[in-house]
């Protein structure tokens, strides 16, 4: 009995270290595409770093209103964009080394991982981007509607947000393809729906400003000049 | 430097000869970008002794407007004249506002319309202005009358002003405020900062020598509907109080506050307010607190406030007595300059 569980024991030993000999190129494949894809990362990080500080990226961020002004110093948009820059090289690396194994389960989920998640990034890239143009967006619109005299600017401003985070999220759900026909639909009836609603806020906070630049642009339209218009010289302040 | 579509002149005045002139067309918009460096460039070719950059607008024929433009130059020596016209008492407000007392607590010399869009220049000034580096460096900027009239004043030149008639008048369509804000108020801020060493140094003012009738146009008691500047106050008050509040110290968004909540027909901003605001504006613009289109633009319900106030106090004055507010308006520009510079040195550091 001592003698059939040496050789079963032994076997088995063999067996497993045959496997792990098989595997090791594999395995030692896998560390050395991490090892590289860290070494790229770090590399990568680097270069981030550098052009957003040539591009003065964090000031600008600021300026425009994307990026608040005054937060935690310990982030920053060059912060962020190097960090997602090292990981996602990092995870790519991790797949590509997966794919190396000889494991028929870990290459099939890294290759589908490697198809799918440049689209993914893509799809995170645009909707950020997107989240970012929103905010300036919103600020040139506020400023825009309150120098227009709009009592409903701040809605305006956030309407006109909100088109643009919409149509950021419908365009990079698609591209990473998420329920694309559900998505097409509801961006479809949301951005009619804030669309409509702006039109009322423009309508209704705007009339008299649209009727003093009709005014301005057909002085002759009308009826004709009552003591209004003639003292509407004098009641005009000409700034240059 | 004409207005909107006109045309930029060059006269020399030895020489009636017309192959002497030389006209440049002015571009559509904006008025300035490069071409006034073009008719520069020409008096200094043809060493004209004197040239004169202006607007095609026709101007008052009952003076001797040329005469009294360039005689300061070919007679007295002066290198730099600005022509400043009689205009009714709401006119070039952003002027009024802004860019004369600025620019005069800035620089300690009284000219009293800095932004005209007109100049005339000796032969060593236009000199001077060519051999300088922004001229090549930034075709936007060079040229305006800012930079031009800042060079002036920052510079070893002799200026004076000429006082020209009635004003000629703009062929450009009426600008509405937050345009003629961002166009007018951003180059002046940007002189502020090309001349931050040499303003710094700089306390009141002296007046600069005048050729001219001075004076402002009577016009009767304005009908301004002074109820919408209020209206406008309040509304960016409201909505662009946490844009202002990047650029504001607290006791001054606590003034505005309190002007705000006056009773109807009441708000109004104090001179001093004003001019802490103009210089807080302007060390925003400089430390690029927020995008600089936006940083003006957000600056008009502000102004209009500040003007509701003016238009109230001037409403039944004479040209005499409205002379005597701006004055008042500008000797505060001067007196809370010391509150500019400490800004200007120091933006980040706490002020109540």
């Amino acid at each position: 009995m001592w003698q059939d569980t040496k050789r079963i024991f032994l076997d088995s030993a063999e067996h497993l270290l045959q496997a792990i000999a098989r595997l090791l190129p594999s395995v030692l494949a896998m560390l050395l595409f991490v090892a590289l894809s860290a070494l790229l990362a770090v590399a990568i990080r680097g270069g981030v770093r550098r052009f957003s500080e040539r591009l003065a990226l964090d000031r600008r961020l600021r300026e425009w209103g994307v990026w608040p002004m005054g937060g935690d110093p310990r982030t920053s948009p060059t912060k962020l964009l190097t960090r997602v820059s090292f990981w996602t090289v990092l995870a790519l690396g991790v797949f590509f080394g997966l794919s190396a194994l000889d494991s028929p389960t870990a290459s099939a989920v890294s290759m589908r991982l490697l198809e799918y998640v440049p689209r993914l990034l893509v799809g995170i890239a645009i909707f950020a981007i997107a989240v970012g143009v929103a905010r300036v967006v919103e600020r040139n619109v506020l400023i825009g509607a309150v120098n227009m005299g709009m009592q409903s600017a701040r809605l305006i401003a956030l309407g006109a947000r909100w088109l643009v985070v919409l149509l950021g999220a419908a365009i990079a759900l698609d591209h990473a393809g998420v329920g694309s026909s559900v998505v097409t639909v509801a961006f479809g009836i949301l951005f009619g729906g804030i669309v409509f609603a702006l039109s009322l806020a423009v309508g209704l906070g705007a009339k008299d400003f649209v009727a003093r630049s009709l005014q301005r642009r057909f002085p002759d339209a009308g009826t004709s000049e009552g003591p209004a218009e003639q003292d509407d010289a004098r009641g005009q302040i000409h700034h240059t | 430097m004409a207005t909107a579509g006109s045309e930029t002149e060059l006269v020399d005045v030895d020489s009636p000869d017309a192959a002497n002139t030389a006209a440049v067309p002015a571009p559509k918009v904006g008025a300035i970008a490069g071409h006034s460096s073009a008719v520069v460039r020409e008096a200094v070719r043809l060493g004209a002794p004197a040239a004169a950059l202006l607007s095609s607008a026709a101007h008052d024929e009952s003076l001797d407007w040329l005469g009294l433009l360039l005689q300061p130059i070919l007679e007295a020596g002066f290198d730099y004249v600005s022509p400043t016209y009689l205009r009714e008492r709401l006119d070039g407000m952003l002027n009024t506002a802004i860019v004369y007392p600025l620019t005069r607590a800035l620089f300690g010399r009284r000219l009293r319309q800095p932004a005209g869009g007109e100049a005339a220049l000796s032969l060593a000034l236009a000199r001077a202005l060519l051999a300088q580096p922004v001229w090549r460096q930034d075709p936007t900027y060079r040229g305006s009358d800012a930079w031009l009239v800042a060079s002036v004043l920052a510079g070893p030149f002799r200026a004076c002003q000429a006082w020209l008639g009635r004003w000629p008048g703009s062929a450009a369509q009426a600008e509405d405020a937050s345009h003629a804000l961002a166009r007018i108020v951003g180059p002046v801020f940007q002189e502020m900062e090309r001349h931050a060493d040499r303003w710094q140094r700089v306390e009141g003012s002296e007046p600069v020598p005048s050729v001219g009738q001075a004076g402002v146009i009577a016009d009767g008691p304005s009908t301004v509907d002074i109820g919408a500047l209020e209206d406008a106050f309040r509304l960016g008050l409201r909505e662009l109080g946490e844009i202002w509040g990047l650029v504001l110290p607290p006791g001054t968004l606590l003034a505005l506050r309190r002007a705000a909540a006056a009773p109807a027909g009441k708000a109004r901003l104090s001179d001093a307010l004003w001019a802490r605001i103009i210089y807080d504006f302007a060390v925003a613009h400089s430390t690029r607190v927020i995008e600089r289109q936006q940083l003006l633009r957000s600056m008009t319900p502000l102004y209009l406030g500040w003007v509701r106030g003016f238009v109230e106090d001037v409403r039944e004055l004479d040209g005499e007595a409205t002379e005597a507010r701006v004055e008042a308006l500008c000797g505060w520009f001067e007196r809370e300059k010391p509150y500019a510079i400490a800004r200007w040195r120091w933006p980040d550091s706490f002020n109540p």
